[in-house]
């Protein structure tokens, strides 16, 4: 290899496709990052939609514990699948930037948990539809924070406008109530997910 | 034009690749040995030789550990190794006539 006789011109481009291709390697890939929560929460909360209804009457005779399963088991296989993914294609690398995902991932975990201890105290004293609505209402609260504050974490303005939109369409739908809430997070939120996770991975 | 002196340690081709493989790491980050390998999809034994020559230059950190029991190889920049890759690609530019 006759290293020495690149040009500065090349030398820069080199300097630039390598820099490129590591940023691409050590982000993970958003329709990973994105689509298959979008999955599980469009089909879930589109399972309670049709579980409420809009007045009251359900669209489809589903039961709340059916649909619960189903928001459940989907989310469980969206974050086997992220765990699975991230695994795979993960760079080892370790120092600050490990030591701030791994942070961050547990404030998900602490967060969840301390959620729904809170909700858990207050839930028996309310009706059924309105027990669903507080534990989906609160829990997508915390994924809206979460969400944005990853996105100042790492600087990722997309990451930051997905959290600020949860929490906008949460906001919304909890004042409407349960068949609302349902539909709007499943059409909107889950929908959202998805298409975020194919139009940023077409970007990046 | 001033064509100002380029560091012959990272003007190697090879040098100037792993280089900015690790300056494209976080501040603090240190890259396992076969990652670091697999991004620059180079032969381990070449990567050790272009490894050992920046490190005694002192652009380059190297941290042996261990996983359990098997050995692993840390690689990062050092602050030293950082800076002279901005030198370097400050000086890179001027040569082109940029005017950064």
């Amino acid at each position: 290899m006759d290293e020495e006789d690149l040009s500065p011109a090349e030398m820069l481009r080199l300097i630039e496709e390598q820099g490129a291709a590591v940023a691409r390697r050590l982000q993970p890939d958003p329709l990973v990052m994105y689509a298959p929560w979008g999955v599980a929460w469009l089909v879930g909360f589109g399972a309670f939609f049709l579980s409420y209804g809009l007045d009251g009457r359900p669209v489809v005779p589903i039961s709340w514990q059916l649909a619960l399963a189903i928001l459940f088991g989907g989310q469980v296989l969206a974050g086997a699948f992220l765990f699975w993914a991230l695994r795979a294609s993960s760079v080892q690398v370790r120092g600050e930037s490990a030591q701030r995902g791994m942070m961050y991932g547990y404030s998900w975990f602490v967060g969840m948990m301390a959620m729904s201890l809170i909700v858990g105290r207050f839930a028996p004293l309310l009706p059924r539809d309105q027990v669903g609505l507080l534990y989906a209402s609160v829990s997508l609260l915390v994924v809206a924070i979460l969400y944005m504050a990853g996105g100042a974490v790492w600087r990722e303005w997309p990451m930051f406008f997905i959290g600020a939109w949860v929490a906008a369409v949460n906001a919304v739908g909890t004042t409407l109530g349960p068949g609302w809430h349902s539909l709007l997070i499943s059409l909107l939120v889950g929908g959202g997910f998805f298409v975020a996770g194919i139009v940023l991975r077409r970007r990046g | 034009m001033t064509v100002p002196d380029l560091d012959p340690v990272i003007h190697a081709q090879a040098r100037l690749r792993v280089v900015a493989t690790l300056n494209a790491l976080c501040e603090g980050d240190q890259i396992a040995f076969p990652g670091l390998k697999d991004l620059l999809g180079m032969t381990a034994g070449n990567l050790s030789v272009h490894l050992t020559k920046l490190e005694d230059a002192g652009y380059v950190e190297i941290t042996k550990t261990h996983k359990g029991r098997t050995p692993v190889t840390y690689v990062a920049l050092t602050r030293r190794g950082r800076l002279a890759f901005e030198e370097y690609t400050v000086a890179i530019r001027a040569l082109l006539g940029g005017d950064t």
